[in-house]
């Protein structure tokens, strides 16, 4: 399968441990960075993540930062994305079976790599089961956002990144 | 602040236990799904809706597994929403993601980690600085 994958700055060596062992099963990994550890935007990755699966150059995306939250809640601002955000195997496999889930975000500070991995091995080997009611709760869930027209703008956030750049955003 | 919180089908038990446990506690708490016979789609709808009207508003979103009330609440302009098993994450997503919703699992979490879920999302504070531009981008989506 092709998977996309992405993480911010704090997850970098998890991600690329999750690589390795995509790739060691006979999967094509896409990894959209980021590729160190130097302080980045968590939205930046997630975006470039899930633009690989709605123009369907991935068949499934990974995201990881430290909780899991901000990347993944940034995958769900796209339309066409159905992300879960799992510490669990259970909530993995009911996610794809039910909510044909296209992308999974995991907390690189919260789950062990032992669980990450069965959590994305059953993630991808779990297929979705339709029925008219999960039909009906993905196409509300799917009609929710109406535009849709930053979807690979690479441009988007070039003001925001300007403004860092010149220190107002600072703690 | 006052807490509004809804539910699925799934979630009613867990959202009329955690109604009890805040009262008891002295929230002010706002249930918009009396209603036990919602889907996700509708529950978690309601209480964005009703989060986004105040800026001292936060919300508890709750189905069987806590997926499906993620991904609706953060389809919605303005919501922020996590979905949380562990209080860790609950108290640093506040700090960090300026979270404004939590979803929870009746089927994946028990009443007692729920209840201290809640607590380490309600009593902990959004901290901005260098976190706000991630804010800022995510507005940019939906």
């Amino acid at each position: 399968m092709k998977i996309s994958i992405g993480c911010d700055h704090i997850v970098t060596d998890i991600k690329n441990h999750i690589v390795e062992y995509l790739e060691a099963k006979g999967h094509e990994v896409i990894d959209n960075g980021t590729y160190d550890h130097i302080r980045t935007h968590y939205p930046i990755y997630g975006k470039k993540t899930a633009e690989r699966v709605i123009n369907k150059e991935a068949d499934l995306g990974i995201v990881i930062c430290g909780t899991g939250v901000g990347i993944t809640t940034s995958v769900n601002k796209i339309k066409g994305i159905r992300a879960a955000l799992v510490r669990d195997i259970t909530t993995a496999k009911y996610s794809k079976e039910e909510l044909n889930a296209n992308i999974i975000g995991i907390g690189g500070r919260i789950t062990g790599i032992g669980l990450m991995e069965e959590i994305i091995d059953t993630f991808i080997s779990t297929e979705y089961k339709e029925t008219e009611e999960n039909k009906e709760l993905i196409k509300s869930i799917d009609n929710m956002i109406e535009d849709d027209s930053y979807i690979n703008d690479e441009h988007l956030f070039d003001d925001l990144l300007e403004k860092w750049d010149r220190g107002y955003y600072h703690d | 602040m006052k807490v509004i919180i809804g539910s699925d089908v799934k979630g009613f038990k867990l959202k009329e236990h955690l109604i009890k446990f805040l009262n008891s506690k002295d929230y002010k708490v706002v249930d918009v799904s009396p209603d036990p016979n919602l889907n996700f789609v509708e529950s978690a709808k309601l209480v964005s809706e009703e989060v986004l009207k105040e800026e001292d508003n936060f919300g508890i979103v709750i189905d069987e597994y806590g997926a499906g009330s993620f991904m609706v609440a953060n389809k919605i302009k303005g919501i922020i929403c996590a979905e949380v098993s562990d209080e860790h994450s609950a108290h640093m997503t506040k700090e960090h993601n300026n979270t404004k919703i939590i979803s929870l699992g009746s089927g994946i979490i028990g009443k007692t980690l729920a209840e201290n879920i809640v607590m380490n999302f309600l009593n902990n504070e959004y901290s901005g600085g260098r976190h706000q531009i991630r804010i800022d981008m995510l507005n940019r989506l939906a």
